[in-house]
């Protein structure tokens, strides 16, 4: 094993072996799943049932099938109540009801809308969106009643109108949006690797300088060989977390999908508890809940036949690796020129700029993925590692010359920066006590 | 004959960093097996030597020759260096740093395992190898760092400031161990501001002033080279009687009366007179108990030579003063 391989091998094996590092391969998809799986089962929990009094002046919910498995609705008629005070000093003192519902003579004729909802424990947003459907539903179906307008006739006035997109080279029908948005998160996770461990190349080139062991190291092998060693095993440790990341995601989900959650993944389940709000309303408009339905079958489409996996992991591990030498040899030029972590906030900025940028670019790629400014960017390598991989996921077809070409610039320019990194690195290395300039470093790439 | 050729040579060295001059046309010759001492003020140049020796960084011009040929990147493992500024890493555990760093010289694991584990033993620190750095004092890292410099058993070792931060029961560890590493072969380049130190273990000198070499040799010879007619005489009989008895050709530099009949006076001749010459005209005065030649000490040679250079250098800076206002 030459030297360069001993200080990957030590660069690598140090890190891998941390606590820290253990910690967070392991706890991170574990909280991403988490997270996920969290969020989609606290959606769908089913809240405890209320029971709602309702004033209801203008018998808006008289015709309304009431009840819900949920919502409890009681006439406030049946509680001898006659007004909101009445109601909401009854709300006070009971003890069976959580809500109390007024809806005054004018919710129907006014132009506007208004009722009141008292409440003893705040309700969720859920609870009060579903009363509104249901109120909106009936005083629709009044007001429909009013201007004699049929059901049928309503139905095709809501009708919303979809754009089905087809590419017309494969006349494949496809999903740009949520293609875009694949591709994004792969841009978003080269964003993150880059930021973590291009950071942590500048930390150890600084931890070696403040600890004074470099100029030992450098009397053995060449500064350039170390410097490239250290990008070069942190680099391997990005890698190795990013395969763990995946891989634990992947099995987390798979299991617990098959066991604790057999229901939780399938869309369809999704759509239909969507379907059972709607339903109380009574009104069978075109409803918004289709999409739904729809949404999880693209999905499916989506992730199973749409996306080229092969060709967007292909290019993630290039661009990763691409962004990663690039930025982590300029950050590592950083790390060398000055003494402690506090010196280093002027030199960043230049080089994070270029990096959040691309970070926006991509969110405005998922929008507008042909725009110049997405072109332009997924050529420049400071920018085209995090922009070029949402322009491959809304298909590759027509990019070959243009992946080419970003990848053939990529790598001229990280030999270029590693080349100018290592001069800085160099010299400033060695520089103890004294605030690196522009100037100076531009002076040390001069040094013989 | 080997004892003849030098195993280190530097030729004609220069080096400039941005417009300042670090090292001037310096060469030094280091014969084997033998201790040479860089010695010089802070900011002379030396580190910027002992760098061009590690290869760290390149001369402008001039040559450095090792046992004969012009130095190459695989001489790396012949050469041991600790430097001035010196440190390890806080986290790593000692033992498995001491290999690494061991492996980097071109050791094979095994071996380095194997010798590091001795001299461990030998340092009385072997029950350290699983600790990390930050769990010990500056001098037992120092040891640590003696340690790394020395396992690869370089020919060349490369010491500046050694003993820096040393208590004197390991300095003189130290000094032993390089004096054995020099008996087993090795030749040792020492930089350092201890002059004792070097007094007592040095036989070649080379002194680094403002970029430049201003003096070198063997210890011995330099010191001679720095004597100056100086004797201190202890005798029995008064001073006045010694200070009458000879007139012309020298001068009293102090004159002590230990008690009514014992007396030290230190002298100096001038105007090339002859100690022999010297004791025949107060011989008859007063009796003479001993007779010492005042051999200066390096510390008082780097101070006479450094502030000789300086003081020339410093009519030349306000020369150039003069012309310039």
């Amino acid at each position: 094993m030459g030297k360069i391989g001993l200080i990957i091998k030590r660069e690598y094996t140090t890190r891998v072996k941390k606590k820290s590092f253990l910690l967070m391969t392991i706890l991170g998809p574990i909280l991403l799943v988490g997270f996920l799986v969290g969020a989609i089962w606290l959606g769908q929990q089913e809240e405890k049932d209320l029971e709602i009094l309702v004033l209801d002046d203008t018998y808006v919910l008289s015709n309304t099938l009431l009840q819900s498995e949920k919502y409890h609705l009681t006439s406030s008629q049946d509680e001898g109540i006659e007004n909101i005070d009445a109601g909401k000093t009854f709300l006070k003192e009971s003890e069976q009801y959580d809500i109390f519902l007024y809806l005054p003579a004018n919710i129907v004729s006014g132009n506007t809308s208004v009722g009141k909802l008292f409440y003893k424990d705040a309700p969720s947003s859920n609870v009060q969106r579903h009363l509104e459907n249901i109120v909106d539903g009936s005083i629709e179906r009044l007001r429909l009643k009013e201007l004699k307008i049929s059901n049928e006739d309503y139905a095709r006035l809501k009708n919303k109108v979809q754009l089905h997109t087809i590419d017309v080279v494969s006349n494949e029908e496809k999903n740009v949006g949520m293609r875009a948005g694949v591709g994004f998160i792969f841009g978003l996770m080269i964003y993150l690797f880059i930021f973590m461990y291009g950071i942590q190349v500048m930390k150890g080139v600084i931890e070696e300088k403040s600890n004074r062991i470099v100029e030992v190291i450098v009397s053995s092998v060449k500064p350039f060989e170390l410097m490239m060693g250290k990008i070069i095993g942190i680099m391997f440790v990005g890698l190795t977390q990013f395969i763990i990341w995946v891989m634990l995601s992947l099995a987390l989900t798979t299991t617990l999908s098959l066991t604790i959650f057999p229901d939780l993944m399938n869309p369809e389940n999704v759509a239909q508890t969507a379907q059972i709000e709607q339903v109380a309303v009574g009104v069978t408009v075109e409803p918004v809940n289709t999409d739904i339905t729809e949404t999880g079958k693209e999905f499916q489409d989506l992730i199973f036949n749409q996306i080229p996996w092969g060709l967007m992991i292909g290019l993630f591990i290039f661009y990763f690796i691409g962004g990663y030498l690039l930025y982590g040899s300029l950050l590592a030029a950083i790390g060398a020129a000055v003494d402690s972590e506090t010196d280093t906030q002027q030199f960043m900025l230049p080089v994070t700029a270029p990096l959040i940028f691309a970070y926006i670019v991509a969110a405005m790629a998922i929008e507008n993925p042909n725009s110049a400014a997405v072109e332009w960017c997924s050529q420049i390598p400071f920018t085209s590692p995090i922009v070029m991989l949402v322009r491959v996921s809304m298909g590759a077809e027509g990019l070959g010359w243009a992946i080419v070409l970003s990848m053939s610039l990529l790598i001229a320019t990280f030999i270029g920066t590693t080349w100018v990194a290592g001069r800085v690195y160099r010299t400033g290395i060695l520089m103890y006590g004294k605030k690196a300039s522009y100037k100076e470093m531009f002076k040390w790439l001069r040094h013989k | 004959m080997t004892k003849e050729t030098p195993i280190f040579e530097a030729k004609n060295i220069v080096k400039e960093y941005s417009g300042h001059r670090a090292l001037d046309n310096v060469s030094i010759k280091v014969p084997k097996q033998s201790i040479f001492g860089l010695l010089g003020p802070n900011g002379a140049g030396k580190t910027s030597l002992i760098r061009i020796i590690n290869q760290i960084t390149a001369p402008d011009s001039g040559e450095i020759l090792i046992d004969g040929k012009p130095l190459q990147r695989e001489h790396v493992s012949q050469i041991g260096y600790l430097p001035e500024e010196r440190g390890l890493y806080k986290k790593m555990k000692i033992g498995e740093q001491a290999v690494y760093l061991a492996q980097l010289k071109g050791m094979p694991k095994k071996q380095a395992k194997q010798e590091l584990m001795l001299w461990f033993k030998k340092f009385e620190i072997d029950t350290w190898w699983n600790k990390t750095v930050d769990e010990l004092s500056k001098g037992m890292a120092q040891k640590i760092q003696f340690i790394t410099t020395v396992v690869h058993r370089p020919q060349l070792l490369i010491l500046d400031e050694p003993f820096s931060g040393f208590d004197p029961i390991n300095t003189n560890l130290v000094k032993s161990e390089i004096l054995k590493l020099r008996d087993e072969g090795a030749t040792i380049l020492l930089s350092t501001h201890n002059m004792g130190s070097v007094e007592e273990i040095c036989d070649n000198i080379a002194l680094i002033n403002n970029s430049k070499k201003i003096l070198g040799g063997k210890v011995s010879e330099v010191k001679e080279q720095f004597s100056e007619e100086k004797y201190i005489i202890e005798f029995k009989g008064t001073g006045v009687a010694f200070a009458n008895a000879v007139w012309g050709g020298w001068e009293m530099l102090n004159n002590k009366q230990l008690d009514e009949h014992h007396a030290i006076a230190t002298i100096k001749l001038t105007g090339g007179t002859q100690l022999n010459d010297f004791l025949k005209g107060i011989i008859n005065a007063v009796e003479i108990q001993s007779v010492n030649k005042v051999i200066p000490s390096m510390n008082e040679i780097f101070i006479r030579a450094v502030e000789n250079e300086s003081t020339t250098e410093e009519e030349v800076v306000n020369e150039n003063t003069n012309q310039d206002g």
